[in-house]
């Protein structure tokens, strides 16, 4: 039955998110609201391959994300290229950038690494502000406004398709981590995350699984920045390669629903984006600060209660149930 | 007008105090308002309550609030049965994403008539793209040029954008400057690589190319920077005669007081922003008497309408709650014509009706006057001039209220 | 050419600014070395002593060189609370729940003090801002020491020697060295440790919110200034060696230096991808910090 169990839950949950949008309006709140959950939930899942699985807990994935939402976006401007083969020619350039970064960066570890990682964002974000006469600067982009739908340049007249793009996205990046975590490359970095040394001793080459590894992760994160560009239409530098607004948010989604597991980035934003927006929509208004505030707080709660997050969390909860009704 | 030191902090003190329980006063009529949804009428307010911008939030929904508790208390919108004005306020964060996603809240949720905001261009532009799609009109005070240039027809900018702004700084500069009989040679521009400062720096550089003007020095530099030291040393160097800083407040004071320490003492033009709120007068105190400052829009041009923000909040009312206060005045003009909360009808008035009642008379030469594009034909960028605590038109010549101090 | 007196002056201000950011960063390496956390709400703890300082100043006319003692004094005593409370739970908890904890209380602190201070920039005048020595003067050009910056980096000299006194030449100070070392060891020598790390989190952010009091002349206190200075913090301690006190001051002067010479050869708005550029290179090539003496 167990076998059966979860690709089951699975196909449901699919189903369900599929039909979900049906019932709500094409352009309404509650559509935005999934789509940035969405979005957030397969970022956090691309910053799990290598935060998660092999613990390099990096803060530097806005440079990939950005990059993602640069070089489409750029493009289309340019040349009026379709974003699907500017998303592709992001993620080649976020495979590059990850690979350069890659030669000071792969020997460190924990905060050593999560430090150069936060610098190496920083200084993305830098660039782009300064390197004004290709991304416009701190003044921001613009993707062009077209009236007419389509498929292959990504405008649409409501957020349905953006809706279906994102969620065809997240399936794709959930089962690319489920692979990856179940397969031999999953072995190898939990190696690692144990202990890197033995892992070396053993004979698993951690210099290749951790580049696989960060490649991978940083070729997803940067088209989720095209779909993210094709979907707000306008940002700037400070948004995209931000600290708090992607990289440390896409770290804390995973690591909040549970660090190394598939659940994990999904349970962190169905929470945190739903959460944010409720803060936001109730405290915004009356005192200012307020609902930052409360976000921090719960942030600090949810760690106290218990650092390693959600899925343990609701293991916990479940393991509590079920020995009490066992002992008695 | 000289303010001592304790009777500053006093004042500060009352003005947080008000902001308390204006914010108290804020939460009640959004709750009862909503009983008599088919009575009132919903207007959208993003601004940015938190972050760096909270300040300038602060001070926009205080001007917006003020005109609405002018409107209901006069009445409401006549041609509609009464009806209140019920301001639906939201922090914009100081997250793009964030701001969308509140315009799509209010518009989705609260039914909004129109939507004003979101005092940081790029918190306006994200807004816009929603906005737009859903033929929901945007009044804004943001300044980016890119804000009226893409085509969007639901966009109405209250401010000239960036670059004329920009521009006038320096036209204005170089005839106040001939006036007192300097010709300028030679001039110093630096400014925060923001949107703001890359913007309007970009305006100034610009005309002064244009006027044959040598730009000795032009340098942007991080936000947030920790130390100006490099800035003034290469401005000493520059021989320039006059310096433009654009940039916010904190840096328009490290501006000012590290060129007092070096004893440069050229005329100084700052690009509004920082240097034209209360707080830049008391950070400095006397040493900002005569600085010099472009502004969007002056309170001494309306002072029949702007002493009731004093009245109310205990200081003077700062150019973005005026341009705020305008925009809730055009709206408010834009719903009576239209008698109706219909989208369209009010995105007509607002293309084509000639704003000269009320709060749009606030603005440069009395009215406000949307063209194609959705910019205020009649907007003029101002120069003011701090004199005690108080800001001073001095050019141009039509709208000034003072002779301007020039110490070449 | 000015060549002589540009390059003096550009290394007076690099070493006076380097001082501030010396004193701000001894406080996180410090909680580092002890704890072996690394505290990113740090710099929130330089706008408390910012806001202290400017309470201090405006309601009783202290002038902010001695208001700093008294921010040193109340966030010590609060640190060592919040240590209790919430760093102490934490302590052997995995690195990415510790990090984000501090990340949390990031966004507490800041939206904190904007509920409770408000908006409003704060800023203090003195009589020495404005006023500057006179080193040389010359054809040349000349050599300016402000003043609001030189009193700034002598208190940073202070509470730096201060500091490395207490830690060097103190039994307590002995003692929380154990503790950073070998904590089970220290224990069995009969340190109360929890006792330590108390302290130890509590003169860290104590000294880093002196340092915010004593630059309040030249920086405005706003309740989102601490971002301002949170990554040349980090820098500063990872050039000098994450968790060394020593290693942080020359870290500090370092990243004033960097900054004041960047910007005499590129661009002012590259200064800080200067920084970024060397402070990855330095992580990469000799993470334990360029002061980081081989261990026997």
């Amino acid at each position: 039955m167990t076998r059966f169990f979860y690709p089951s839950l699975a196909v449901v949950a699919v189903t369900v998110m599929s039909l979900l949008p049906l019932t709500l309006d094409p352009q309404g709140y509650e559509i935005r609201i999934l789509c940035i959950a969405m979005l957030f939930a397969a970022l956090g899942q691309a910053w799990n391959i290598v935060g998660g699985l092999a613990n390099q807990i990096s803060l530097g994935h806005a440079a990939y994300f950005g990059i993602g939402a640069y070089t489409s976006t750029i493009l289309l401007r340019l040349f009026s290229l379709s974003p699907w083969l500017g998303g592709i020619l992001g993620m080649v350039l976020a495979v590059l950038f990850a690979l350069l970064l890659s030669v000071p960066t792969v020997r460190l570890k924990g905060h050593y690494f999560a430090l150069a990682t936060l610098g190496a964002g920083e200084a993305m974000r830098v660039i782009a502000n300064s390197w004004a006469s290709v991304t416009g600067g701190p003044v921001g982009i613009s993707v062009p406004y077209s009236r007419e739908s389509s498929l292959w340049m990504m405008q649409f007249p409501t957020v349905l398709p953006n809706y279906y793009l994102f969620l065809i996205a997240l399936v794709i990046i959930c089962l690319v981590f489920w692979k990856i975590q179940t397969g031999a490359l999953g072995f190898r970095l939990r190696a690692i995350k144990e202990n890197e040394q033995a892992a070396e001793v053993i004979g698993v080459d951690t210099y290749r699984a951790k580049l696989i590894a960060s490649t991978v992760s940083a070729a997803i994160t940067a088209f989720m920045g095209t779909l993210y560009a094709q979907f707000q239409f306008f940002f700037d530098p400070d948004t995209v390669f931000g600290v708090a607004t992607i990289s440390v948010k896409m770290a804390l989604i995973a690591i909040l629903g549970g660090v190394g597991t598939l659940l994990g980035p999904l349970l962190g934003a169905a929470f945190i984006i739903p959460m944010e927006e409720f803060a936001n929509s109730y405290f915004g208004a009356s005192v200012a600060g307020l609902s930052q505030f409360a976000y921090g707080v719960i942030l600090v709660v949810i760690i106290l209660i218990n650092p390693r997050g959600l899925v343990a969390l609701i293991g916990q909860i479940k393991n509590r149930i079920f020995s009490k009704g066992g002992s008695q | 007008m000289k303010r001592s030191k304790l009777s500053t902090s006093v004042a500060a003190l009352t003005r947080r105090s008000v902001l308390a329980t204006g914010a108290a006063a804020l939460a009640m009529p959004a709750l009862t308002g909503r009983g008599f949804a088919q009575e009132a009428v919903n207007v959208g307010v993003i601004v940015p309550l938190s972050g760096a911008n909270a300040q300038f939030g602060i001070n926009s929904r205080n001007g917006i609030q003020l005109v609405a508790d002018e409107i209901n208390a006069n009445g409401g919108i006549k041609s509609m049965g009464g009806a209140q004005i019920n301001l639906v306020i939201a922090d914009a964060t100081s997250n793009p994403t964030q701001a969308a996603t509140v315009a799509q809240r209010m518009m989705s949720q609260d039914n909004v008539v129109a939507v004003l905001g979101a005092f940081a261009s790029s918190l306006t532009l994200a807004i816009s793209e929603v906005t737009e799609r859903r033929g929901v009109p945007l009044l804004t005070m943001s300044f980016s040029d890119q804000i009226t240039d893409r085509g969007f027809q639901n966009v109405f900018q209250i401010v000239s954008p960036g670059s004329q702004i920009g521009a006038a700084t320096f036209d204005f500069t170089r005839a106040l400057a001939q006036e007192a009989g300097q010709t300028l040679e030679k001039i110093a521009i630096m400014y925060e690589d923001t949107a703001y400062g890359t913007s309007q720096s970009a305006g100034l550089r610009k005309a002064a190319q244009d006027a044959g003007i040598e730009v000795v020095m032009d340098e942007a530099y991080p936000l947030g920077i920790t130390d100006v030291s490099p800035l003034i040393n290469q401005l000493r160097r520059s021989d320039a005669q006059v310096v433009f800083p654009v940039s916010y407040l904190n840096d328009s004071l490290l501006i000012v007081r590290s060129m007092r320490q070096q004893g440069i003492n050229i005329p100084t033009i700052g690009g509004a922003a920082g240097y034209i709120i209360p707080d830049f007068r008391e950070g400095l105190g006397d040493l900002a008497d005569n600085v010099l400052s472009i502004s969007p829009a002056a309170y001494d041009q309306a002072p029949d309408y702007t002493e009731r923000f004093r009245e109310k909040f205990g200081y003077f009312m700062v150019h973005e709650a005026q341009e705020h206060a305008a925009c809730m005045g055009c709206l408010h003009s834009a719903l009576e014509a239209a008698g109706s909360a219909d989208h369209a009808a009010i995105r007509e008035q607002l293309q084509n009706s000639v704003f000269d009642q009320g709060w749009a008379t606030v603005m440069s030469g009395g009215k406000v006057e949307f063209d194609e594009m959705g910019r205020n034909i009649h907007a003029s960028p101002l120069m003011v001039q701090w004199r005690g605590g108080e800001l001073v038109t001095v050019y141009p010549k039509e709208y000034a209220t003072g002779e301007v101090v020039w110490n070449s | 050419m000015q060549s002589i007196t540009t390059f003096f002056q550009t290394l007076i201000d690099g070493v006076l600014i380097g001082g501030v950011y010396a004193v701000i960063s001894i406080g996180l390496s410090l909680v580092f070395g002890v704890m072996h956390i690394v505290n990113f709400a740090h710099a929130e703890f330089l706008m408390l002593g910012m806001f202290i300082a400017w309470f201090a100043w405006a309601y009783a006319g202290i002038d902010p060189m001695l208001g700093a003692f008294i921010a040193l004094i109340i966030t010590f005593f609060i640190g060592m609370g919040m240590q209790r409370v919430l760093i102490k739970p934490i302590i052997g908890a995995p690195q990415v729940a510790q990090i984000f904890l501090t990340v949390g209380l990031l966004f507490a602190m800041e939206n904190g003090a904007l509920l409770l201070f408000g908006a409003d920039f704060r800023s203090v005048s003195t009589s020495y801002q404005t006023q500057a020595l006179t080193l040389f003067s010359g054809e040349s050009g000349r050599i300016l020491v402000p003043l609001d910056k030189l009193y700034a980096f002598l208190m940073a000299l202070l509470s730096g020697a201060s500091l490395w006194f207490f830690l060097n030449r103190t039994s307590w100070g002995r003692a929380m060295r154990a503790t950073s070392q070998d904590p089970m060891a220290a224990k069995l020598m009969g340190i109360n440790t929890d006792k330590m790390y108390m302290i130890a989190f509590g003169l860290g952010v104590g000294t880093t919110a002196f340092g915010g009091a004593v630059i309040l002349p030249y920086i405005t206190a706003s309740p989102t200034v601490g971002s301002q200075f949170v990554v040349l913090m980090f820098t500063a301690v990872v050039l000098g060696g994450l968790g060394s006190v020593a290693g942080a001051v020359v870290g500090g002067i370092m990243v004033g230096l960097i900054q004041s010479f960047s910007a005499l050869i590129l661009p002012i708005q590259l200064q800080n991808l200067t920084l970024f550029v060397i402070f990855i290179l330095v992580l990469a090539l000799k993470p334990e910090g360029l002061t980081a003496r081989r261990r026997s």
